[in-house]
């Protein structure tokens, strides 16, 4: 990802482009398409997302840039590409603490109890459009970390699939620069990787656990290869997908889920619409979609 | 509660001295509005608040923030009145009277925190009591914003004890009541009616308070108990909490609250759950913001 681009100066979103009633129909209009929801707390943030975009395709005011992501011909490649502008930076280790801790604190615990009564001490995860391999060995790490405290004896297996074959490239030399670390702290980053030259490289043992794999989540024939995981990630994917395609591949993670597993979007993405068999769960935070387990409701009361 | 448990608290409620008397300021207020509203005398209630100069300006700074959507500016305590109408006034002064009874009590949970949670509990379960379609929705406001008041009665009444509860719940990543249950065997629902009952609040929020953990199934109040109960809970796990984490998942459809709720208003049914959820992270910012710039001052430490 281009780094000069994420520093770029932000300019400043005036207050009244903040109450432009088109920028709040844009904000909907980008919930239906991709379940992404801008807080009002961000609008400052969309607008000046669109107005990147705006700049770019030569659009005045949002009223138009509205009329540009609706009526016309290029309305599907313009929203592939605000979507673009929204979710860039959202790549890097660590990214999404909230999610990891619901990993950790509240997801392994109540999965490896229930797994030890069927004496089976394995626990898989599909980090499905895995980019350029920061979300998998962010996962990997935070395992090893209680594979060596509470969760001695147990084996973990994750499966990272990514369409694009030079981010698979990417995931397998598993060298990164400081940026991709910039949510990392020194003392992970000393334990699980080493310096080579400017980057970071991550330790074999963090590699062990992750298997990449090349996989095209709208090839129907190959996905059903894919199952029985506890907990399957899929973050700002399926945001690009239009509805039909959408509904397929959640329906696969459904099927590759086991009962009482859990599905996890990106931040601020939801499955406006898509699934009725998944359910939303809360977690501080974080929000999950959950794979009912007949033996095991999900929902504690807090 | 049983009766034991009653008498214990009812006593060190009358013993304690250190107990926070109502605000004269609320006791008048809640005098006005019991009062037919004809014969209020508005420059009374004007006079009353604005005796306490930092009150009112509190008060107009909450009244003119973004999370109460008003139209207008109101620049003085007559405009408010006027504008908002007493009652709306009254829980603005509960709002920014609460964390002063707050002062000089050790026990270790930051005022702010308390506070943030208060708050964003009572605009969540306005706002959730909106979006169902429950009117009028002004009413879950102070329910909402008190329904955790036995807190600082334990804070105040139980400090040693009360500063241990928080200690291992923020260990155990637990909720507080759990923890109260086990090291005084009563919670902050208790003490928190005992103080109602003192205070004489009104019977919806009394409820409220003693039944926000265990939210009955029927009776007169059922549903104002149901609305904070999971405005807490949402709260709670949107960053509104008391300033730990809680290792908890939380399913809203198979919630006892939400049944009761949905059985009666079909919007119920209808509301986009995970759309809900991110409007509320844009709220608790708001709140967060709010709390930090009312009482950035004396009360933020």
């Amino acid at each position: 990802m281009p780094i000069e681009k994420l520093s770029a100066p932000v300019q400043d979103s005036r207050e009244e482009d903040l109450k432009d009633p088109a920028l709040f129909k844009i904000r909907d209009l980008i919930y239906r398409m991709s379940g992404i929801f801008q807080t009002d707390n961000k609008f400052y943030l969309l607008a000046n997302r669109c107005q990147r975009r705006m700049t770019a395709i030569k659009s005045g005011t949002f009223a138009d840039y509205l009329e540009q992501l609706t009526t016309r011909s290029s309305r599907d490649a313009e929203m592939r590409a605000l979507l673009n502008e929204i979710t860039i930076g959202e790549t890097c280790f660590f990214r999404n603490q909230p999610q990891l801790d619901a990993v950790t604190k509240v997801i392994l615990p109540k999965l490896t109890a229930l797994k030890t009564k069927q004496s089976f001490k394995k626990i898989r995860i599909w980090s499905a459009g895995c980019s350029t391999g920061e979300e998998p060995y962010t996962l990997s790490i935070i395992l090893l970390e209680q594979l060596a405290q509470k969760l001695k004896g147990w084996s973990f297996e994750i499966v990272a699939t990514d369409l694009n074959d030079n981010s698979l490239v990417k995931c397998r030399e598993g060298s990164y620069t400081d940026y991709a670390l910039r949510n990392t702290s020194r003392e992970m980053r000393d334990k699980f990787f080493t310096p080579d030259g400017d980057a970071f490289k991550v330790r074999d043992e963090v590699r062990a656990l992750i298997k990449f794999e090349r996989l095209n989540l709208q090839d129907q024939a190959k996905i059903l290869f894919m199952k029985g995981f506890d907990i399957i990630f899929c973050c700002n994917v399926l945001i690009y997908f239009d509805g039909a395609s959408k509904r397929r591949t959640v329906e696969h993670f459904f099927n590759a889920l086991l009962p009482g597993g859990y599905f996890f979007l990106g931040h601020s993405e939801s499955l406006y619409g898509i699934n009725d068999h998944l359910r939303l769960v809360h977690f501080p935070n974080a929000t999950s979609y959950y794979k009912p387990n007949p033996s095991d409701p999900a929902g504690d009361t807090l | 509660m049983n009766a034991a448990t009653s008498e214990l608290l009812t006593r060190r409620v009358g013993e304690l001295r250190n107990l926070p008397a109502m605000p004269a300021v609320l006791r008048s207020l809640g005098e006005c509005l019991s009062q037919d509203a004809a014969t209020v005398n508005i420059d009374k209630v004007v006079d009353l608040i604005s005796y306490d100069k930092s009150l009112a300006g509190q008060c107009l700074r909450m009244a003119n923030s973004a999370l109460f959507q008003r139209k207008t500016n109101v620049e003085s305590i007559h405009d408010a009145v006027v504008a908002l109408g007493i009652r709306n006034v009254r829980d603005l002064v509960y709002s920014v009277s609460l964390p002063k009874l707050f002062a000089g009590s050790k026990h270790g949970m930051a005022p702010i925190t308390f506070w943030r949670h208060a708050l964003g509990t009572a605009l969540i379960s306005q706002h959730f009591a909106y979006r169902l379609g429950i009117k009028p929705q002004e009413k879950f406001y102070l329910a909402g914003l008190l329904h955790d008041m036995g807190i600082l009665v334990n804070a105040l009444l139980f400090p040693k004890e009360f500063g241990e509860i928080l200690e291992t719940a923020k260990e155990t990543e637990t909720p507080i009541c759990e923890v109260e249950q086990r090291v005084l065997g009563f919670t902050h629902c208790e003490s928190g009616r005992t103080l109602a009952d003192v205070w004489n609040l009104p019977p919806d929020v009394t409820t409220v308070i003693e039944y926000h953990h265990q939210p009955p199934a029927t009776g007169e109040y059922a549903e104002v108990v149901a609305v904070v109960n999971l405005a807490d809970l949402l709260c709670r796990l949107r960053g509104l909490g008391y300033g730990y984490y809680e290792a908890r998942e939380f399913d809203l459809s198979s919630e006892p609250s939400w049944a009761l709720l949905s059985a009666k208003y079909p919007t119920a049914q209808r509301l986009d759950m995970a759309r809900f959820t991110f409007e509320l992270d844009g709220f608790a910012s708001e709140v967060e913001a709010l709390v930090d710039s009312i009482f950035s001052g004396e009360h933020a430490t």
